[in-house]
């Protein structure tokens, strides 16, 4: 278990984000570039300082900062690893020693990883002779082959393929749940966060926006701002039963037509149109705002009837009316 | 996109060719210009020579005393300026460009103005020497004063160029050391010093030939025991240029190929990361 409560104090913001991570547990922490993702990152791993808070790891506190009272182990006892965006490998050892640096592996679990990452071929060569990709399978062999009891993840998926994410998060989730190791992963693309995690979290200017499972997070936004975070392009202005609100519009979670059985029923007339993937991006303008959907199919008129799937709905004052589950 | 040379305008091609062939010729005499002392000395030196000047039975003495002196003093700046340069690297010392300003003074002061100022901090009448006398040393025209006023010449260069090495390692890297498990003593032995070791090379052939080959504050704190350098100008002092030219090789021969290997071990080593 990683309990986190993490102030830093930077120059634009405070980065202030309380976070727990059961052993075992992957938790992704979603957000803008900029947004102090990182700086939780590398404070838990010990490379920056706390400026207050407190970060405990099973049963040794890593770090306590209160007032003048400041404790912090040293970064080589804190037992966490962290892989960086740009895998800081060793240039003057091979492949091998790189993977082996931390010592505690022996050659089962070393032929196990070099397996699953498809380093077979690479082991003898130098760093500076690996791609981007291949650096960053060897990090992160590096850091599933050392002793550790939390695995931290910053961006790991810059520069790999489908077919490699694919590989690292199904690599990193069976390490992660066979070991018992609570894990957090940083993401600026939430495909890749929700692709990793039991649990989502947004962060924005150093807060911690709302945590909840991946579904429920993107599902069930707890203000506009996480709405707009999470994909929502559009918000409606609508007045219903509850009152005046708006509605939040992801363009994938609308369909063509008159469904008011299974949403909110708009209507609006078609200003613009592209193609996006196998269909189109429509934009209508509906009660003066522009609506951003993807459709199957081009409607056939200008005149457009959509159906928003079960929108998120905010009060006027931007906060859902709904209530939604903080993690 | 560059434009492709072959599409340049034939006028255009002329200049550019032009200014390789006189960047070349520039080089090719800056080069003449540096190798030419060591040419002359190729040319005048004389096997007879050679043979009379060392045959002497105390000739090789200078070198003996060159080498000692110059061997305890790389050993002095290694051991203790070493740390010193790490520190400063990291920026751990307290008020480092206090630190900084003060071995650029010493690069900077001319070796001359070094060995009178040092006697005002070594001489037999200051409390320094008058300490040493008390276990009947001095460091005035002595072995010891020899290795000081040499460390002064030399010092300023290692620790700059260690510093410069020092800091030129990733700290990520270090950091991910830490990361993996390695206490302090380990990070640095694992990763800072593999990771520096070509400029500490260059920082130690360096100091090594600012060493062997220091004169002017050695002339004026140690005249005697003589060195290579003091035997070279007090033989071209006495005896003319012909016969101190063998020592001169000499020096060549003891200061320079530490510092050429050094340079090709640390041009391999760049090129190999």
């Amino acid at each position: 278990m990683l309990d986190a409560h993490v102030e830093v104090r930077r120059r634009a913001f405070t980065v202030d984000v309380t976070l727990q991570v059961a052993a075992g547990e992957r938790v992704a922490l979603f957000g803008p570039s900029g947004a102090g993702k990182s700086t939780v990152l590398e404070t838990i791993a010990g490379l920056h300082s706390l400026d207050r808070g407190r970060i405990v790891l099973g049963d040794r506190e890593l770090a306590y900062a209160e007032g003048r009272v400041r404790r912090a182990l040293p970064t080589w006892r804190r037992g966490v690893v962290l892989l960086r965006q740009r895998a800081a490998l060793m240039p003057h050892l091979n492949v091998r020693e790189n993977l082996t640096y931390a010592g505690s592996a022996d050659a089962a679990r070393l032929d196990r990883v070099v397996e699953r990452l498809g380093l077979g071929d690479l082991l003898d060569s130098r760093p500076r002779r690996l791609s981007g990709g291949q650096a960053q399978r060897v990090a992160l062999g590096q850091a599933l082959l050392s002793d550790h009891r939390a695995l931290l993840l910053d961006e790991p998926y810059v520069g790999l393929d489908a077919e490699l994410r694919r590989t690292v998060t199904d690599v990193v989730a069976e390490m992660v749940a066979g070991r018992g190791l609570p894990s957090i992963l940083v993401a600026h693309e939430l495909d890749d966060a929700q692709d990793f995690a039991d649990r989502l979290g947004v962060v924005a200017d150093g807060r911690l926006l709302q945590l909840g499972s991946p579904h429920e997070v993107v599902r069930r936004p707890a203000s506009r701002q996480v709405a707009e975070l999470v994909g929502y392009r559009s918000f409606v202005t609508v007045q219903d039963e509850r009152g005046p609100a708006e509605l939040a519009v992801h363009p994938q979670a609308v369909v063509a037509g008159d469904h008011p059985d299974r949403g909110v029923v708009l209507r609006g007339t078609v200003t613009a149109r592209r193609p996006h993937g196998p269909g189109f991006e429509v934009v209508a303008d509906v009660n003066g705002s522009a609506v951003v959907c993807w459709l199957p199919a081009l409607p056939p008129t200008s005149a457009i009837e959509i159906t928003l799937l079960d929108p998120p709905r905010f009060a006027r004052e931007g906060v859902a009316a709904g209530t939604p589950a903080l993690g | 996109m560059p434009p492709r040379a072959d599409v340049l305008p034939a006028a255009r091609l002329q200049v550019a060719r032009l200014s390789t062939v006189a960047t070349i010729g520039a080089g090719v005499v800056v080069w003449c210009l540096l190798l030419a002392p060591v040419g002359a000395l190729a040319r005048h030196l004389d096997g007879a020579g050679i043979r009379t000047a060392l045959h002497r039975p105390d000739a090789l003495d200078p070198l003996r005393v060159s080498l000692e002196s110059a061997a305890i003093v790389v050993t002095v700046l290694v051991v203790v300026t070493g740390p010193f340069a790490y520190l400063l690297a990291r920026r751990r010392l307290p008020f480092p460009w206090l630190w900084e300003g003060a071995t650029l003074l010493a690069l900077m002061m001319p070796p001359l103005v070094i060995g009178l100022l040092l006697i005002f901090v070594i001489g037999p009448l200051t409390p320094f020497g008058r300490g040493l006398d008390h276990v009947h040393l001095s460091a005035t025209n002595t072995f010891l004063g020899l290795v000081i006023a040499e460390l002064y010449e030399s010092a300023p260069y290692f620790i700059l160029g260690a510093q410069a090495a020092f800091e030129s390692v990733d700290r990520r890297l270090e950091e991910q050391a830490a990361m993996l498990g390695d206490r302090p003593g380990r990070v640095l032995r694992r990763v800072t010093l593999p990771q520096a070791a070509p400029g500490l090379a260059m920082a130690f052939a360096t100091a090594w030939a600012r060493a062997i080959g220091a004169y002017g504050a050695v002339m004026i704190v140690a005249y005697h025991p003589y060195g290579l350098p003091m035997i070279v100008y007090v033989t071209l002092q006495e005896s003319g240029l012909a016969s101190a030219l063998p020592y001169a090789a000499l020096l060549l021969l003891v200061a320079l190929p530490l510092p050429l290997l050094a340079y090709a071990w640390t041009a391999r080593a760049r090129r190999a990361r």
